[in-house]
């Protein structure tokens, strides 16, 4: 059952202006925030249990603790550049209630005491980066930005910054050092950003639906958003789903949700006639699922975990019987290869012998041996590296191979994929 | 002080060391590309991993402080599992044309896979393939296909240089070194890319397909380009020196040289040398031995000296020498003929002061601090302007000029020699020869000295620091240091040199280096 704490009016195309969403008790919650202290607004935050949706699970308000206490300047950032294979629940939010977002960071901001903040999104959103532009406009006519932001005292500016259509962008140093001007790469860590964050000075880098989600927190409390989820995994989330299901969409249901239910109740189940293969449950980078543990899987943090895999971004691909996993591992390992920025050895050069792995296997000219070997050079590759590109390349590598090895080595024995009618498209 | 345990072995390190400092100052070997002490830490080749205790994950040594009581370890099956790989990965594009590579013998992929490699390459796809010869600028060449993108030569450029020629264009395994367009690699310290470079992917061009390293022998001594006095290493063969790079001194040149100290190789070598002593003038030259020509000359001084008095005998010098030598000649010069005319050219006084804020200094003597305190020792405090008009009014016949080494850095050469062009006797001692003192009317010694690799001896610096060096090796045998042919200049009998240092002299042009590469 769908839970709409922030998704409620996203059916509704008035919600997108301002009048509308005001119309919606839109920037209510903004008023309330601006008068509460903000330390309290990041204990609530704490309190929420709210985590990271941008794929990582970062308790939110831990993560704003860690700013350090010196007079500098502090920075938010809000990372909209959503380049997770599979997911695009951000580019319907900012569609769709880019007001929602603005709001949520303005109540952000005023928490961690903030003056300035930059909307960090992926270039290929042409349609999300006017609407948000627009409505950036909007808010500051209206005097929800600027200079003493409704009568608080409060000083708060905010821009759009458009990405370049790199992958690694949405690595937060990697889009910090984009912001800077710089070639988009993660940088080391430690320092961490929010001690030596954009241009060198604290910041914090938040995604989209996670700055929506401080409105239902502020708004009603933690305990309120706390009813919904799991102890470990509070609150609701949005989940892009794709693949072989007959409504693809993105889905807010309450964190814990049960994987099946969400397939079968949301998304109408799968084309007659077909049968469940795999699930990626969070975006290419988790370990894909076989049709048994997706029956076991619960959409939360912790299950998905204990399933060996991960919720990541909430992108949820579903995969049925017509589908060769070789031919989608060739997918991924293409996806990876081209977007590994290079700085790493393991990565740089791991992503690209796998890439070349599975399409020689693609291609009839695999040998047994390399079967093995692609999980040999993905554990190689794994916690290695700056940033979780390696990981996010070797994680499914291995789970394709170990779960769905027999269709590997159908393909190496007889040069062309076990499911019948799946073509081998050439990336 | 922190204290901590590395491989087993107890230490203690001072506050803000990392880990990979550490294991270099307990002398255990850690395997690493990126990371160079001179530069910030980029922790992008990911091989100088150590499990720490306590901690999950393996860390990256570079980038990792000791923390007081930190257990660190680098030799378990783990991390060695880790650095194979880590060098299987840096390998498996990488061309493997070492017998066609310049860094072969002193390439850091060679020596660390030797010593941490797998042994096993399991690469069976075709590499990447990329520009194999891409000029950079006017000193460095790129084979980008050896490259293994440590990014040192680009940390470089933005760091010590601040130059910022080089980037990474590209990502992922297409990624390459590279310059924008119309902005060459063309910095005054350029060449210490090539040094950095643990592979053969930048080389230099005065030194490539010229010499295979594992032939030349090394030496240390002090660059005589300017009054920094960067340490440096030279590598010779019995043909004479080829290459001179950088040696670490943190109070002098860090790990860094200029381009301009590297060239100083070139006027050492027998093409640029003056291998036999010249006696006469213009158009009737008499070829000599050095030692018989430093007599001749001798004999001549002494009898100007009879005829006009020992003040008709001026000395000139040159911040060039090491202060041993132009102690001796000075006291020589003084104490045995009786004369104290003693003068300091000086080459180019309005850019004495220049520096460039990394190591070039305007001042293009090693010695001149040296020279100044032998000259004040000495009671020596005449002006050039004396000499000059000494000189105009015929008082002087006879003058001893120690002439540069490095003629090149002495834009009033031709006019000092003009100025002596009335003098009756000129006896100049050189390592090169000039063609305006090979067209001097009237009577001539040019004598060949030795250069500063072929004797031992020490620089004053411009910090005042007493830098000294031996013998690196022997290019014109014959020559004279500044302190024999003063010797031989008053009159005396030279020391022959003891079958011990002639011993020892051979011994090292038999020894092999086997510490190259290290990096």
């Amino acid at each position: 059952m769908e839970i709409k704490l922030l998704s409620e009016h996203y059916d509704k195309p008035e919600y997108r202006s301002l009048e509308g969403y005001k119309k919606h008790d839109g920037y209510r919650v903004l008023a309330k925030a601006l008068k509460m202290d903000p330390k309290a607004i990041v204990e609530e935050v704490k309190a929420s249990g709210l985590r990271g949706r941008g794929g990582a699970g970062f308790p939110t308000g831990v993560k704003w603790g860690f700013l350090p206490d010196n007079g500098e300047p502090r920075y938010l950032l809000c990372n909209a550049d959503e380049g997770e294979p599979g997911t695009f629940k951000d580019r319907l939010m900012m569609e769709r209630a880019p007001h929602q977002l603005i709001e949520g960071m303005i109540i952000s901001a005023f928490a961690i005491g903030s003056k300035k903040s930059y909307i960090y999104i992926r270039g290929e959103y042409d349609d999300s980066i006017r609407i948000v532009r627009e409505a950036l406009k909007e808010a500051y006519s209206a005097g929800f930005l600027g200079q003493n932001i409704l009568g608080s005292g409060f000083d708060h500016d905010m821009d759009v910054y458009v990405g370049a259509g790199a992958y690694i962008c949405g690595e937060e140093t990697g889009m910090i050092s984009s912001l800077e001007g710089k070639k988009g790469q993660p940088k080391l860590k430690p320092p961490f950003p929010a001690v030596k964050g954009y241009l060198g000075k604290p910041t914090i880098v938040n995604n989209v639906e996670t700055l929506a989600a401080v409105i239902p927190v502020v708004d009603k409390g933690a305990q309120a958003y706390r009813q919904h989820g799991t102890e470990k995994s509070a609150g609701t989330k949005l989940f892009s789903v794709s693949g072989n299901v007959v409504k693809p969409g993105t889905y807010e249901v309450a964190l814990g949700y049960p994987l099946m239910d969400l397939i079968n109740n949301e998304c109408g189940g799968l084309k007659p006639g077909r049968k469940l293969k795999a699930v990626i449950p969070g975006g290419s980078s988790a370990p894909v699922l076989t049709a048994e543990e997706c029956a076991q899987a619960n959409m939360d943090y912790e299950s998905l975990a204990q399933l060996g895999s991960m919720l990541g971004s909430g992108a949820v691909i579903v995969i049925d019987d017509s589908n060769c996993m070789v031919d989608l591992l060739g997918v991924i390992m293409h996806f990876y290869h081209h977007e590994s920025c290079g700085q790493c050895t393991p990565c740089r050069e791991g992503t690209g012998w796998l890439n070349k792995i599975v399409h020689s296997v693609l291609s009839g000219q695999g040998r047994l041996q390399d079967i093995d070997l692609i999980v040999r050079v993905s554990e190689h590759m794994m916690g290695r590296t700056i940033c979780a590109l390696s990981d996010a390349a070797a994680l499914p590598a291995i789970s394709f191979v170990k779960k769905f090895r027999d269709e590997f080595e159908f393909y190496v024995r007889e040069g062309r994929s076990k499911v019948k009618g799946a073509a081998h498209v050439e990336m | 002080m922190l204290k901590c345990k590395i491989n087993g072995k107890e230490m203690e390190v001072p506050q803000g060391t990392s880990i990979i400092e550490a294991f270099k100052l307990s002398g255990q070997d850690i395997a690493h590309y990126c990371w160079h002490p001179g530069l910030s830490v980029a922790g992008v080749c990911r091989l100088c991993m150590v499990e720490i205790e306590g901690q999950p994950k393996l860390q990256i040594a570079c980038n990792t402080m000791v923390q007081d009581g930190m257990v660190i370890n680098n030799n378990s099956e783990t991390v060695k599992d880790v650095v194979r790989w880590g060098l299987d990965f840096h390998l498996i594009n990488h061309p493997l044309d070492c017998p066609i590579c310049d860094q072969a013998g002193e390439c850091g992929l060679q020596d660390q896979y030797m010593q941490f490699g797998k042994y096993d390459p399991e690469m069976a796809e075709r590499k990447v393939k990329k520009r194999k010869v891409v000029d950079l600028g006017p000193t460095v060449v790129l084979d980008s296909e050896r490259c293994i993108l440590c990014s040192r030569c680009v940390r470089f450029t933005d760091e010590v240089s601040k130059t910022h020629e080089l980037g990474i264009f590209n990502r992922g395994d297409r990624s390459e070194i590279g310059t924008f367009k119309d902005r060459p690699l063309d910095n005054k310290y350029s060449l210490n890319t090539v040094d950095i470079c643990p592979v053969g992917a930048l080389t230099s061009k005065d030194f490539r397909f010229r010499q295979r390293v594992w032939y030349l022998k090394t030496a240390e001594s002090i660059c005589p380009g300017c009054s920094t006095g960067c340490n440096v290493n030279v590598y010779y063969n019995e043909e004479g020196l080829w290459r001179v790079r950088p040696r670490h001194n943190p109070e002098v040149n860090g790990h860094w040289m200029c381009d301009e100290g590297r060239d100083t190789y070139k006027y050492v070598n027998r093409k640029a040398r003056l291998l036999e002593a010249k006696m006469g003038h213009r158009d009737n030259w008499t070829l000599e031995s050095p030692g018989a020509a430093a007599k001749a000359a001798g004999q001549k001084l002494r009898e100007v000296i009879e005829a006009h008095g020992p003040e008709s005998v001026a000395l000139v010098l040159t911040g060039q020498y090491t202060t041993e030598e132009l102690e001796t000649a000075v006291q020589k010069f003084k104490g045995d003929l009786g004369s104290s005319l003693v003068y300091h050219w000086v080459n180019n006084p309005e850019s004495f002061e220049d520096f460039d804020g990394i190591l070039l200094r305007g001042d293009k003597n090693p010695n001149t601090k040296g020279l100044l305190k032998i000259l004040e020792q000495e009671g020596v405090s005449l002006t050039w302007k004396d000499l000059e008009s000494r000189v105009q009014q015929g008082q002087i016949k006879t003058v001893v000029v120690a002439g540069p080494e490095n003629q090149s850095v002495f834009p009033d050469f031709v006019e000092k020699v003009n100025l002596l062009a009335g003098v009756e006797n000129v006896v100049w001692l050189t390592a090169c020869p000039h063609s305006v003192l090979d067209s001097r009317e009237k009577a001539t010694w040019q004598i060949p000295l030795k250069t500063y690799i072929e004797k031992a001896g020490s620089f004053i610096n411009h910090q005042g620091k007493t830098q000294s060096f031996e013998v690196g090796t022997v290019i014109v045998s014959s020559a004279l240091t500044l302190a024999e042919a003063a010797t031989l200049l008053v009159g005396q009998e030279l020391e022959v040199s003891s079958g011990d240092r002639l011993a020892e002299l051979t011994r090292k042009k038999n020894f092999f280096t086997e510490t190259r590469g290290a990096l």
